[in-house]
């Protein structure tokens, strides 16, 4: 269900790192059972959410990394593209 | 013999602050589910008001006396982030006593085979000397010595389905190799208790502890069940099996991410009692935990006491 929600504005605006932090702080709170039962799902909810950032940049920087080695074989197979200027 | 339901209207005054998810409402809602024609059948009684004393059963005396002292004349005492005690509270909790007591005095002298008990505040977060969760009195600890002291049993198993982990009855049972502790529940969640290396005292085992992932199901939910909770209860060979019936895995509950169904509580109720035919004479008491949406209280409650009623 939390798969299909919107992320938080100011979760869609963090930067890896601290959608990390912010993550691994929750974890903590939820092990030590410091979170009030009623805040329990919200808090866990935000978590979800930190992990789809996190998730979602992991993967666009993956893929910037897949496009790179792809342009490099591209070049290797052949000198074509280099010849035409 | 018949199925027992017992409820208490004292149990509607246990009041929380507005907004509040453990709420009177709930049990209007279960009321109102039973009064449909398909539980004529049930045997229906009030809550007894049990003694302090009865409570000491799982609880230290001075604890039991605090929770006493803390009720108020008027308003509302916060006694833990999320539990309060208003005026009604303490006769509630003490209704909630009683009728898992008169469930288990029922049970075990065979005047039915099973009972269910609608009350208010729950119980299973209640530790032996901590209120926390919703919970004053571990009713279900209490059940469970009630019929070990007053019945002779010598181990008595506490079933708890609740989607939240049962950190109070754990804590309670986890020093005594009588009684065995067995719950499903989501992790992470509140308390954050509940992995499945929490085996009791000196890892004896008699603490089984299953969790679940947020976004399970039927399927793992019954998984869990088949392989973890239905063969250690079947070792264990219990003399009676306590429910803790809470309906919050439901897919309906806003507080937890577990997508149940009513026929999966039905499913896992007729399970608990084929292994109450085998060891325990039929043996079974249901109290009621959590459960925070009406409509999926209402229906799970209903599939729960229909497969009770063997109807």
């Amino acid at each position: 269900m939390a798969e299909t929600q919107p992320l938080p504005d100011d979760i869609a605006a963090m930067p890896f790192e601290q959608a990390l932090a912010e993550l691994e702080a929750i974890v903590g709170r939820l092990e030590d059972g410091q979170v009030p039962l009623e805040e329990s799902i919200r808090i866990y909810e935000r978590g979800e959410a930190l992990k789809r950032h996190c998730d979602a940049l992991l993967r666009a920087a993956e893929a910037k990394v897949e496009t790179i080695t792809l342009g490099a074989g591209g070049e290797a197979a052949g000198t074509e593209p280099l010849d035409v200027d | 013999m018949p199925t027992l339901y017992i409820t208490h209207t004292a149990c509607l005054d246990h009041l929380t602050p507005l907004g509040h998810p453990e709420r009177p409402d709930r049990l209007k809602a279960i009321e109102r589910a039973l009064e449909d024609e398909t539980f004529m059948g049930l045997a229906r009684d009030t809550a007894p008001m049990a003694t302090l004393e009865a409570a000491m059963l799982a609880h230290p005396t001075d604890y039991v006396e605090r929770i006493a002292a803390a009720s108020p004349e008027e308003g509302l005492v916060r006694i833990d982030a999320d539990t309060t005690i208003s005026p009604g509270s303490l006769e509630a909790a003490r209704r909630g006593v009683g009728a898992a007591q008169m469930a288990v005095d029922e049970v075990m002298t065979r005047k039915v085979h099973n009972a269910f008990c609608a009350v208010r505040p729950p119980g299973h977060h209640a530790e032996r000397d901590r209120a926390m969760g919703f919970c004053l009195f571990n009713n279900a600890a209490i059940a469970a010595y009630h019929a070990k002291q007053a019945h002779g049993a010598e181990r008595v198993a506490v079933v708890d389905v609740d989607v939240h982990h049962g950190n109070g009855t754990q804590d309670i049972f986890w020093n005594d190799p009588s009684m065995l502790y067995v719950s499903t529940h989501q992790m992470p969640l509140y308390p954050g208790t509940g992995g499945i290396d929490e085996r009791g005292a000196d890892d004896a085992g008699n603490i089984v502890n299953v969790p679940l992932n947020p976004g399970d199901g039927s399927m793992e939910f019954r998984e869990a069940m088949e392989i973890v909770v239905l063969p250690a209860i079947d070792r264990f060979q219990p003399d009676l099996i306590i429910v803790s019936a809470g309906f919050d895995a439901h897919t309906r509950d806003p507080l937890a991410n577990i997508h149940l169904v009513e026929a999966d509580f039905a499913w896992a109720t007729k399970k608990l009692m084929e292994l109450a035919d085998k060891h325990a004479g039929s043996r079974l008491v249901s109290l009621l935990e959590g459960g925070y949406d009406l409509m999926g209280l209402a229906l799970s409650t209903a599939a729960h006491v229909r497969a009770l009623m063997r109807v």
